[in-house]
């Protein structure tokens, strides 16, 4: 038999196979691993907006380092919410300097800015982007993505 | 006193009724990269910055890169590494550009104008000179816009084995939709 004469072939068949299998299982662990949802997960910090805002405005790189990939939660005033195409954002202002901060929802939080109001004061918690000076705008914008509302 | 007042408040009504420079902070930058053999690579942006001067014709964008929303961690992960966009040390993709022709547009009159926009696209801190189509709608006191184009992540600095191995597009479709205020 040509397996008996050559038994390392069957066992590098088996090796190869193996191989295959854990590697295809790595890629599908990966290909289909998704965000957690926001509103599950604890904040590393819990911030004022205006606070918040005025620290990057003192010290934008500092600020960016500090809260670099954060989970944030940030209260303050809804000043806007704006309509991106079919879903809304909630913008918190300071009105001293019209800087901002801009907060786009999670995928299963998208009809929470619904249930604001322009004026209320709400919690929302939030993954940091990051703090950039605007030269459109010559203001500093505050990005949060993955956004949900604090109940 | 009167008379300056009137003309005080005359001036500022003015200036609000016939503003030239329309703004958006929540413009969507869309980003696909995707291939027959990954779908993945793709992303977008619901809180960009844009512009648009009805009186010059100039237009401009901004994103912030870190703000580009993937379904994927892993792949979120890549595009902001230092291989890739390295969005600590690039943290926005900028455009700066002009309607090539302005009278392809009449602003004061309702209707969907297509034209061309050419302008400086900075992506990872090189810049490119680029001209996309784009659509600009009048409705009323509405105004929006929308461009579909691609760029050469190559034209960019950004290269790699993904690229080569075809699991990342190397001219991703790049799609900007803006409602003005």
């Amino acid at each position: 038999m040509a397996t008996q004469k050559r038994p390392w072939l069957k066992k590098m068949l088996i090796s190869v196979l193996a191989l295959a299998i854990i590697a295809a299982g790595i890629y599908w662990y990966v290909a289909t691993d998704k965000f957690s949802d926001t509103g599950d997960m604890e904040a590393s910090f819990t911030v004022n907006a205006i606070e918040f805002i005025r620290e990057f405005e003192k010290d934008e790189p500092g600020a960016n380092r500090k809260y670099k990939d954060k989970i944030i939660t940030v209260n303050g005033r809804v000043s806007e919410i704006e309509a991106a195409d079919t879903t809304m954002n909630i913008k918190m202002i300071d009105t001293t300097t019209n800087s901002f901060i801009i907060f786009a929802f999670q995928e299963q939080h998208l009809s929470e800015p619904k249930t604001v109001k322009v004026g209320d004061n709400v919690s929302i918690k939030g993954s940091f982007s990051a703090g950039i000076f605007s030269e459109i705008m010559e203001v500093v914008k505050i990005d949060f993505k993955r956004s949900a509302l604090n109940k | 006193m009167k008379k300056a007042i009137f003309i005080l408040l005359l001036v500022i009504t003015t200036g609000i009724l016939f503003a030239q420079k329309k703004t958006t902070t929540s413009a969507i930058i869309a980003f696909d990269a995707t291939t027959s053999i990954d779908a993945l690579p793709k992303a977008e942006n619901k809180t960009a910055i844009a512009a648009i001067d009805t009186k010059t014709g100039s237009v401009a964008f901004e994103a912030t890169v870190k703000n580009f929303t993937f379904a994927n961690p892993t792949m979120q992960r890549h595009f902001n590494g230092e291989n890739w966009l390295n969005s600590d040390a690039h943290p926005s993709f900028n455009f700066k550009g002009n309607i090539v022709d302005p009278s392809s547009v009449d602003f004061a009159k309702d209707g969907l104008y297509k034209t061309n926009v050419e302008g400086t696209l900075t992506v990872k801190g090189k810049e490119q000179k680029v001209t996309v189509p784009a659509t600009i709608e009048v409705k009323g006191t509405n105004l929006s816009a929308s461009a579909n184009f691609s760029i050469v992540l190559a034209d960019f600095g950004i290269t790699g084995t993904p690229i080569d191995g075809g699991k990342v597009a190397k001219a991703p479709k790049i799609t900007v939709s803006a409602d003005f205020k």
